[in-house]
């Protein structure tokens, strides 16, 4: 009691403290309003609209008065050993000390992102070439896009190389960052004209997607307008999106090209991918090989454990949402839902995820989901992929967990421990199913492909595989040992061995052919 | 029983998660991009005219104060100073826009980390209506611009658990520790010194600072000074004696603060309760303030 007594006595006068603060912050107003005596400038610099009322900081420091044994240590100034000074500054006794790690190698910032992705690392003089020709060289195209790090592909405006000559710095040195920013916008990146938008694809909850044509490659692009809020200007769906993207440099997680901020709206240029799995499912009649199951599971699984080690989450992994090109390669998109999960974090809402995909326990209220929720989407999209309808395509949230529990069995606390305390579950009072053979309903997959399907769909999320495990599974065994140890950013298809086949439901493949009778033979159904 | 008051947190939270907290690949990742997000330069050197150490602290502070206040998530106030100190790294800034910078930063950190992120109205408000909402989203648009988009930032909290599961602690004290550790962290982002560092290294730091200043290094030998600081480095690949000079420098800069608190305390406590009554007061100061950190754990 008469701790408490102390810690509540400490705790007013820590209160009262912050006043202090104010005091000290209106000095500073009037001290540069006194500085800064020109009428534009003249407003306070900080200002102090409602005091805070808790300080849990003050409150924090107190509790370490005297708690260090030892003395702050007294060092001059000159025993700033190598290493240390040139990873941080240290100020000795309140003198500032500003010299900070310069030759720290910094990082790319990311600043060549705007360029396809290339890392600013590799804007370098191309040295090699210089050296033969230092004299009167001509600026060529291949220059100007190794210096920039364009994509290969990329299409000049006209009169730009000309300006070039007459304007750039010496060609054999390095660009600066800035005029390198400003070459690439001259270039026509982060301009809207650069882009002609052709038809309107899909509208989203936030944005409305365009296919497009960049002018600067010729190439298709996905053109995502976001309409800026009045209230609360970039949506944090945006914020979100772009940033995460901005860090997910992956074979199998789509690229973000550019971003076109006007002070109306937002657009994000993505690559153009030909289709999404589910218009890809549609046109082979829902009959895929399973051959290109498991390659297209295994992409998603390899983008997804990628996203999670990089601590992101999906949160809206659908069919809808994995993007296909010609040559089969499968990118996971639509990252607006998605956001950097550093833990512990709030709660999410829980209109998150397509009904189809979404896990019992977030149906059953639960918002404690983490990398477990996009496993439990996995599983609902291989089953669909393999027998070539919805797993669970419920209307309702009764009717999802109805369809759930009539294949899986009705939870108990044995196959689910805990679920006799939920009370949503418990409301519902669904009938006492048992668990049904799969095999019985995904007859195309083998027993590795149904082992491993049912871990995916485990009800208890902690015991759900994670992409990362599951990409080990002995279903992929198939697939080749190379495929494990595959760079982040390298297709599957650069292996020799993962090459798709064609879909027994397809007509008018654009596939070509392995000439080899037997595999059309092959595509019969069990 | 609910100490250091008013701070229920009944808010539902993901369950840890061994696929972002136990594998070696989320902390392997986040120690190799953690320096793309660090500032470019020390910019109070060569970029900024008007804009001062102090004022830095100022703002810093405020913006601590409001995020403590609306009950932020611990990582929004650092994020937030990692985009001010990136942004004023490139643009010079004249210092009557260096709270609506501040403002933005916060707007921004919070809509990338909150479930319900920080409104432009509230943010304000907070600076007594000096900034319009308007400046406000014309800003961030700015400010978005000229960090690139790159806004999901490694912050020394994204370390802090994969730090201390690979430490002997006690069970009962993970909690303690933790809050300690996050109020260091929050301490070195208003410390411009810290700008430049790893976010690892600061995380680093405060972990063995909250664990020398909780006095838990004297019942496990394993936590022992030196035993301590070179776990420690291993676990984030730092060298010790970085690592000594950054828990040091940490330390330092409490004590600052310490002291700082003190005689601002007491000015006005004088100033409050005029001559004959302050040395009593000085008395009480000094009965309430715990002589031992270990106090504080009832």
């Amino acid at each position: 009691m008469e701790r408490m007594k102390r810690f509540k006595r400490r705790l007013s006068l820590t209160l009262r403290g912050s006043q202090t603060i104010d005091e000290s912050l209106s000095e500073l107003a009037e001290q540069m309003t006194i500085e800064e005596n020109s009428s534009k400038d003249s407003e306070p610099i900080v200002r102090n609209g409602r005091p805070p009322s808790s300080h849990s900081m003050h409150s924090f420091l107190h509790q370490y008065t005297g708690s260090f044994k030892k003395p702050p240590l007294r060092r001059p100034h000159s025993v700033i050993g190598g290493s240390l000074g040139s990873f941080m500054a240290m100020p000795r006794n309140g003198s500032r000390l500003d010299i900070v790690h310069e030759n720290l190698k910094m990082g790319s910032d990311g600043e060549s992102d705007q360029a396809s992705g290339t890392s600013s690392d590799e804007v370098q003089s191309p040295t090699g070439v210089c050296l033969r020709n230092r004299n009167h060289r001509r600026i060529s195209m291949e220059d100007l896009n190794k210096r920039l790090s364009l994509p290969a592909d990329i299409r000049i405006p006209d009169g730009y190389l000309e300006k070039l000559q007459l304007s750039s710095p010496p060609f054999d040195q390095p660009l600066s960052r800035r005029s390198r920013r400003a070459s690439l916008s001259e270039i026509g990146f982060g301009k809207l004209e650069t882009y002609i938008k052709l038809d309107k694809l899909g509208e989203g909850t936030y944005a409305t997607v365009f296919k497009g044509r960049s002018k600067l490659t010729d190439n298709l692009v996905a053109l995502k307008e976001i309409r800026l809020e009045h209230e609360e200007g970039a949506p944090c769906t945006a914020i979100r999106e772009v940033s995460l993207l901005k860090d997910l440099k992956h074979a199998n997680i789509v690229t973000l090209h550019d971003i076109v901020h006007t002070d109306k709206s937002l657009t994000l240029v993505f690559e153009y991918l030909d289709k999404d799995l589910k218009q890809y499912m549609d046109d082979c009649g829902n009959i895929m090989s399973m051959h290109n199951v498991k390659i297209f599971l295994f992409q998603i699984l390899r983008g997804l454990a990628y996203c999670h080690k990089r601590k992101v989450l999906h949160r809206d992994l659908k069919p809808q949402n994995l993007l296909i090109n010609e040559r089969g390669e499968l990118k996971l998109a639509d990252f607006g839902l998605a956001r950097a999960k550093s833990v512990p974090t709030k709660t999410y809402s829980n209109e998150v995820v397509t009904l189809w995909y979404r896990p019992p326990d977030v149906l059953l209220g639960s918002s404690e989901y983490s990398t477990q929720i996009d496993m439990w989407g996995v599983g609902c999209i291989f089953y669909e992929m393999a027998a070539g309808r919805p797993l669970f395509p419920g209307s309702t949230v009764e009717d999802e967990l109805h369809l759930i529990f009539r294949l899986l069995g009705t939870p108990t606390e044995d196959s689910w421990p805990g679920i006799s305390s939920i009370e949503e579950f418990k409301s519902y009072n669904f009938p006492k199913y048992k668990p049904q053979p799969f095999i019985n309903h995904a007859p195309r997959l083998d027993t590795e492909g149904i082992e491993l399907l049912l871990s995916f769909l485990r009800y208890e999320s902690k015991k759900r595989i994670s992409a990362d495990e599951s990409m080990k599974q002995p279903y992929f065994k198939s697939l080749g040992m190379r495929v494990q140890t595959l760079q982040e950013n390298i297709s599957i298809f650069t292996l020799k061995e993962v090459q798709l086949q064609r879909d027994p439901g397809y007509r008018n493949s654009s596939y070509p052919e392995t000439g080899n009778s037997k595999n059309r033979r092959q595509s019969m159904l069990f | 029983m609910e100490l250091l008051c008013l701070e229920m947190d009944t808010i539902v939270r993901a369950r840890p998660d061994p696929n972002l907290l136990y594998d070696d690949r989320v902390l392997q990742s986040l120690l190799t991009i953690e320096e793309r997000f660090l500032p470019q330069c020390s910019y109070f050197k060569c970029i900024q005219k008007d804009i001062q150490p102090f004022m830095r602290r100022m703002v810093a502070t405020w913006m601590l104060e409001v995020c403590e206040e609306q009950k932020c998530e611990e990582e929004v106030f650092p994020l937030a100073m990692n985009y001010l100190d990136r942004f004023l790294a490139v643009v010079p800034t004249r210092k009557c826009n260096l709270q609506l910078l501040g403002a933005v930063c916060m707007f921004l950190a919070s809509k990338l980390k909150e479930t319900r992120p920080l409104t432009a109205e509230k943010l304000c408000i907070y600076t007594d209506n000096s900034i319009r909402p308007q400046e406000l989203l014309e800003w961030e648009l700015v400010v978005l611009g000229k960090l690139k988009w790159n806004l999901a930032a490694v912050t020394p909290n994204d370390f802090i658990e994969h730090i201390m599961r690979k430490l002997p602690l006690p069970e009962d004290k993970l909690d303690l520790i933790r809050k300690h550790v996050q109020t260091f962290i929050a301490l070195c982002a208003t410390d411009f010194n810290f700008a430049m560092s790893p976010p690892s290294m600061i995380a680093t730091g405060s972990v063995a600072a909250a664990i020398c200043g909780l006095q838990l290094n004297s019942t496990n030998r394993s936590l022992w000074g030196d035993n301590l600081t070179e776990l420690l480095a291993k676990i984030t690949n730092t060298e010790v004696d970085v690592l000594k000079e950054c828990q040091e420098q940490i330390e330092r800069v409490l004590m600052n603060n310490l002291r700082e608190g003190r005689r601002q305390q007491q000015k006005q406590q004088q100033q409050e309760q005029g001559g004959p009554r302050s040395k009593a007061l000085d008395d009480q100061d000094q009965s309430s303030t715990p002589t031992d950190v270990r106090d504080i754990n009832l």
